[in-house]
């Protein structure tokens, strides 16, 4: 292969950001670490940062939700706090050091949570310019219907995640209905904007992961990384 | 969005800013004695200081862990969280907010820090436009005396983060300044109704309270 005509990141690090988005419930942390262990096995380094999980402020997230006590402003700036000091403390450094790095969320969260919350799509936007642009952008497709069951089947309904704080009803299931299905338009509206690679999430894991691969496949081959 | 146009909220919001040192918090809390006697409905709030997050915020300094763009974040969380729950709701009830520092310290902070100026103004886009901004201008050796009168100056007041010099009071004279040179081209951007800060305690307070008690005139507000 000519190493002259290599593609470049348009993030400029020699390493690899992947993102994988998509609502709770959609597989992504299972997906995530199936795609490091194949990773891994090829020979890269591989990270992975997930999204609150800062040690200077997931803390302070949870205290505060705990406590039902966020606006939406404050709720918007907590996460983007979280998320500048992850990328400025490890994901950066990674993506420097040539790792692949697979973000579990990244800021089309924050972009789509935050405008169902209320706030505008170019104050959100302006907010989160500071993050590098990642190589490639998997979204985990899931009807709503087929995300409720799994989310009440496992963790159950949540506060925030049902957008309670927002008042869509009284009725915490239909709650959850609005809000997801919310979330999930502002995500099908970003899909081409952002070049997301759409996978369907009702697949089996198996099978979702093996289209997973392929996609990463095709990026490692085109040499964009060493 | 919100910053940039009047609010219409009964209340009235009034906020003071300056440099440390600059005398800012000796007036406001004049002024705030002073309204407390006459009108009552009289609400007071500082930078810094929302439950949940000034412990993180102090935690992060001491480790001297927070790069520039977390350092502006978190104190946006800690400004929203104030809006949210004192200041917006105080205004609403028709209340005289007193604030100790607001937008304009970060703007000129986080640029001081060489964060990009448009990105911090449109985070805090969301905040309501004061009624009145007082800006206390003093030269920056007068906020260096003023501060060092009992203590050395501290790592962030200093700008230590942004090794300027190896010296603490060197440090503070070349970032305050930076801070002072902020500050003073917000006045047009602004409004902000500058007070020296080198005149009298006394000469400033009676100033202030002219100032004041024209925009509550307006609100038909008598004091």
């Amino acid at each position: 292969m000519d190493k002259s005509a290599k593609k470049i990141s348009e993030h400029g690090y020699p390493g690899l950001l992947i993102a994988i988005e998509g609502t709770d419930g959609a597989g992504r942390s299972t997906q995530i670490e199936l795609l490091r262990d194949w990773l891994a096995i090829e020979g890269y380094g591989v990270l992975i940062s997930e999204w609150k999980t800062s040690r200077l402020i997931a803390k302070a997230i949870d205290q505060a939700k705990e406590r039902n006590l966020l606006h939406a402003y404050t709720f918007s700036l907590l996460y983007a706090s979280d998320f500048a000091d992850r990328l400025e403390h490890v994901i950066v450094p990674a993506l420097k050091a040539g790792m692949i790095v697979l973000t579990d969320r990244y800021t089309y969260t924050a972009y789509s949570r935050d405008v169902v919350r209320g706030a505008s799509q170019e104050w959100i936007r302006k907010l989160y310019d500071f993050a590098p642009k990642p190589d490639l952008v998997f979204y985990l497709k899931m009807p709503v219907e087929m995300l409720l069951k799994r989310i009440i089947g496992s963790s159950g309904l949540d506060y925030y995640e049902s957008g309670r704080d927002i008042g869509l009803s009284t009725d915490f299931y239909e709650s959850f209905k609005i809000y997801q299905r919310k979330i999930l338009t502002e995500y099908s509206k970003m899909e081409k904007e952002f070049s997301f690679e759409t996978v369907d999430g009702t697949l089996p894991v198996d099978a979702l992961q093996s289209e997973m691969r392929k996609k990463v496949k095709e990026l490692l081959d085109s040499g964009i990384i060493k | 969005m919100r910053l940039s146009k009047s609010h219409d909220l009964p209340g009235t919001l009034i906020v003071v800013e300056g440099v440390d040192g600059s005398g800012k918090s000796t007036q406001i809390s004049l002024l705030r004695d002073w309204l407390v006697s006459t009108v009552e409905d009289v609400i007071f709030t500082e930078w810094n200081s929302s439950k949940i997050i000034s412990e993180t915020t102090k935690k992060a300094k001491k480790k001297n862990l927070l790069t520039p763009r977390t350092f502006s974040l978190l104190h946006a969380v800690d400004f929203a969280d104030r809006l949210e729950q004192i200041i917006v709701p105080a205004l609403k009830a028709g209340f005289i907010v007193l604030a100790d520092r607001y937008v304009y310290t970060a703007f000129a902070r986080d640029v001081s820090r060489d964060v990009d100026p448009s990105w911090v103004r449109n985070m805090y886009g969301f905040a309501i436009n004061p009624d009145l901004a007082l800006y206390f201008h003093v030269p920056v050796e007068i906020s260096l005396d003023r501060i060092c009168t009992n203590r050395a100056p501290k790592f962030y007041e200093a700008g230590m983060d942004l090794n300027l010099s190896n010296d603490p009071y060197e440090s503070y004279k070349i970032f305050q300044g930076r801070v002072i040179n902020e500050y003073d081209k917000m006045i047009k951007e602004y409004g902000l109704i500058k007070i020296d800060g080198t005149e009298t305690v006394h000469n400033q307070q009676v100033t202030l309270r002219k100032i004041v008690t024209e925009v509550l005139e307006e609100k038909n507000i008598r004091v």
